[in-house]
């Protein structure tokens, strides 16, 4: 039975499925080698101390990503603080109070829909809601669209981590005399607070890159602004607006700008990522 | 080790040795988990190994059909001489070898497939037949199994709808329909009821009449009901090989006769 | 023994405490509150959509869904969403067709034949992958891939369908050019490129709850790795595997940036993969801000209820289909 055609057969059909799935894996590695090598590479032509200090120039002349930067960041920092701690409150309801209860169930439902929502369709619930009755675009409309792309990530890391935390302590709290709110406090979020950490900084790491939320809330501004109730300039709209522009400065300012935020989301990434890995340890 | 009297009745029934282990032993990573075994296992025969929880005896087992090799840092050293020669150092592929060494698993594995099919899949696998051969085919495994007349009416429902004894029966007549030469069976009964568990020792009780069959076991009445040979192994080392019926009633390690009488376990 | 407290081990009575302090009622509240917020936010957007497509949807009716015309600048203008819902639907399933056997690759790669210590790297890198902002893939799309297909790939592609010797009827038809570089096809490629790292990290995790013993009982029996696969694991974990395809395709759907930089912004559908067209994501993404008009507005914003509808449907379809593997796992 050894040698027989068909065993021979069946051997080489292996063998060429696994070499596929082998060259699949060298495929994949070599699309991201190329993707951030390219990055890299544009990306770093443009970097000089200029991006970080100067404004958004008019086409044709030099400057910098400052006020692209700063919208950025404002906006995702209040984004988190909007989003993080409402999507916490919900991650506990889910994980402590209504585990089996219907309403939890739904709310699980359609948390996971919205995590994988069209995020332009979130800017456009913002436009409708925010935009229209204050009559202006503006830097909260903006901020409000991305915590809400915030909520379903954290519900869900909140909900995963704390349902990780076994209950043997939560009943030894109980049997001590332990109330709820304290429990919940003390020793849940406690024990869970590397995994919630981890998946906020996971949510920012989301938003910071997400362009299509802030096209019709906080549009753009090409010019310095600390007013949240304007049109605030972020990295990712200034990048979709230069480098569809035929201009080269303006092109090279999108590959830098591109690259600064890769740079700021995988490292987020990994920073999570090792933060976990070291819980497990 | 006393060989002597399982080889005098192996001579005296006219049975040569199927498989031969020599000097084996056996490390996962750096751990040394078998050491040095010397084991014969006769053809039409049923050998049970026996022993503690950790002694090694599914190590020993899982070396015979060389299923270790799916897991890196384990490997064997020594000798396992099936029909004279080593299937440890054999050009022979793994999947040739598991054709002519059949295993059934602790806990009952029908794949995710019909009845016919979990059956059909491993002859397929070997041989080319006309659609009433293979249900022929089929049948005679069925029945080998003790499974025939459960089943006969619903082959074409799915494999896992069957109860927990059926699903290891069904298991048992997959691995015989691709006539092996020996079967290996790892503490098949462990996840079954009593009246699966009698079901499935008069099997193997009949089934040795064809094939060399190997049997882990912890459960000293089962080997004690439906084995010719019995090996007790302790901490990876083989204490005694002798025939059941002698190391059950009179062993002659002091560690032997502790097992057996419950002293630890 | 005293009805007002209990007795305690050394005899004394301790008073009850009230039956719900008040940290408790409080966090509840809270978190509950926090919960159906979440519920609103849903409800919301729906009901947000569904107003701001009103005037499109009853002054077009149903040939809204059906009209390929989108001319703005007609008096009155006409809108019609046939392009862009034909643009997203084929840009996401040319997306699935590349994506999904090269996903299942790398996990059974993963799973079945890579060694533990390398695994880990590889995956994490392939979840990098799913890092990058879809921004990012838009301009390496748009700067880097675009011209090489439309000076390598695509004139190749043509030429093999059309040319001065033969003729593949029908074939030619699909990848007629002129070769742009940006299309249909290029966003296509764009979009499998990113939901490819999706699809090999929920297959992965699918394929591990495969009980070991299950997949040893088929290499006992003497079947080969891929026979495993084939036979054994992917059919145990079918349920999850198109699970894991619809949460793709779900993402494929939505997808804007890395589209709209790509795809050529064409309102028409074209009989050539490789020409030009537009997907709803990416119509609404380049003319929203510069629509004027009511009509306009509304169009798009009925672009985009159509959108939200569809990818509900597909992202609850996938959610099913995974939860039921789960279940079944045990």
């Amino acid at each position: 039975m050894a040698g027989t055609a068909l065993a021979l057969r069946r051997r080489a059909r292996s063998k060429v499925m696994m070499g596929l799935s082998i060259a699949s894996a060298v495929l994949g590695l070599v699309i991201l080698a190329i993707i951030l090598g390219t990055l890299l590479y544009k990306g770093v032509a443009g970097l000089n101390g200029a991006v970080f200090t100067e404004m958004t120039p008019p086409p044709g002349s030099q400057g910098g990503l400052l006020n692209a930067i700063f919208g950025s960041v404002v906006m995702t920092a209040i984004g988190i603080v909007i989003g993080a701690p409402i999507s916490i409150l919900a991650g506990t309801y889910l994980a402590e109070y209504g585990r089996y209860r219907r309403l939890a169930h739904v709310v699980r439902f359609i948390n996971d829909i919205l995590l994988s929502a069209p995020s332009i369709v979130i800017g456009l619930f913002i436009y409708e809601l925010l935009v229209t009755t204050m009559g202006h675009f503006s830097g909260i409309a903006g901020a409000l669209a991305l915590s809400i792309l915030v909520i379903p990530i954290v519900v869900r890391t909140t909900e995963d981590m704390l349902r990780l935390v076994p209950d043997t302590l939560r009943e030894a709290a109980a049997s001590v005399g332990t109330q709820r709110w304290r429990m919940i406090v003390s020793i849940a979020y406690r024990a869970a607070r590397t995994g919630i950490t981890t998946g906020v900084l996971l949510a920012v790491a989301r938003i910071s890159g997400e362009t299509a939320p802030l096209l019709f809330t906080a549009l753009n501004n090409q010019f310095w602004s600390t007013d949240l109730n304007a049109p605030l300039a972020s990295l990712p709209v200034i990048i979709f607006q230069f480098a569809l522009s035929p201009y080269e400065d303006w092109q090279q300012l999108a590959w830098t700008g591109a690259l600064l935020i890769t740079l700021s989301v995988l490292t987020l990434s990994i920073f999570a990522r090792m933060l976990t890995a070291k819980k497990a340890k | 080790m006393n060989a002597e009297s399982p080889a005098e009745a192996a001579r005296n029934t006219g049975q040569k040795e199927k498989i031969s282990i020599r000097n084996l032993s056996f490390y996962y990573d750096q751990t040394k988990a078998l050491k040095d075994i010397n084991l014969p296992l006769y053809e039409r025969a049923v050998t049970a190994f026996i022993g503690p929880s950790g002694c090694g005896k599914s190590t020993l087992l899982r070396i015979l059909n060389r299923i270790y090799e799916l897991y890196p840092k384990q490997r064997a050293e020594g000798e396992v001489l099936m029909d004279g020669e080593n299937i440890l150092t054999s050009k022979e592929s793994a999947d040739s070898l598991r054709s002519r060494v059949g295993m059934v698993f602790q806990k009952p594995t029908p794949f995710p497939m019909s009845i016919y099919e979990n059956i059909s899949f491993g002859i397929k696998l070997y041989e080319r037949l006309g659609k009433a051969e293979l249900d022929e085919r089929v049948e005679s495994a069925l029945r080998r199994a003790a499974l025939w007349e459960e089943v006969k009416d619903k082959l074409n429902t799915s494999g896992q709808g069957l109860s927990g004894g059926q699903q290891q029966r069904l298991c048992i007549a997959r691995t015989v329909a691709v006539r092996p030469e020996v079967i290996l069976f790892d503490e098949p009964c462990s996840a079954l009821d009593p009246i699966s568990t009698a079901k499935i020792e008069e099997l193997i009780d009949e089934l040795k009449s064809d094939y060399t069959i190997a049997i882990v076991t912890h459960n000293m009445q089962q080997a004690a009901r439906c084995t010719n040979y019995a090996a007790f192994m302790f901490l990876g080392e083989l204490i005694e090989f002798d025939t059941t019926e002698k190391l059950f009633t009179s062993p002659s390690q002091p560690k032997t006769q502790e097992y057996i009488t419950g002293r630890f376990g | 023994m005293s009805l007002s407290g209990t007795l305690t081990a050394t005899g004394e009575t301790r008073p009850r405490a009230s039956a719900k302090p008040v940290g408790d009622r409080v966090l509840h509240a809270l978190t509950f509150a926090s919960a159906v917020l979440v519920l609103i936010v849903l409800g919301g957007v729906f009901i947000s959509l569904i107003q701001g497509s009103w005037l499109a949807l009853s002054t077009f009716g149903p040939s809204f869904l059906s009209s390929e015309t989108w001319n703005p600048a007609s008096d009155p203008p006409v809108f019609g969403a046939a392009a862009p819902i034909y643009g997203t639907l084929l840009t996401s399933v040319i997306a699935l067709l590349i994506a999904v056997p090269i996903g299942l690759g790398i996990s059974i790669f993963l799973t079945e034949l890579c060694p533990a210590w390398l695994a880990r790297p590889i995956a994490i890198a392939i979840e990098l992958l799913a890092g990058i902002p879809s921004i990012i893939y838009g301009i390496w799309g748009l700067f880097v891939l675009a011209p090489i297909l439309q000076r390598s790939f695509q004139p190749a592609v043509i030429w093999l369908f059309h040319n001065k010797y033969w003729d593949v009827p029908g074939l030619d038809k699909l990848f007629a050019g002129p070769p742009y570089g940006i299309g249909v096809f290029t966003a296509a490629l764009i979009l499998a490129i990113m939901i490819l790292p999706f699809i090999s990290s929920v297959t992965r995790d699918v394929f591990e709850t495969v009980p070991p013993v299950l997949k040893e009982a088929a290499f006992g029996l003497g079947c080969t790795t891929w026979e495993v696969i084939r036979r054994v694991v992917i059919p145990h974990t079918r349920a999850g595997v198109i699970g894991a395809v619809m949460l793709a395709l779900g993402r494929a759907l939505g997808e804007t940036m890395a589209v709209t930089f790509v795809i050529g912004n064409a309102h028409k559908i074209a009989a050539s993969i490789l020409a030009p067209g537009t997907t709803i994501s990416a119509t609404i993404a380049n003319e929203f801000t510069e629509a004027t008009g009511d009509l306009y507005t509304s169009s798009l914003i009925a672009l985009g209820l159509i959108l939200f509808i569809v990818t509900f449907i597909v992202l609850a379809a996938a959610r099913w289909m995974l939860h039921r593997m789960e279940r079944q796992g045990r």
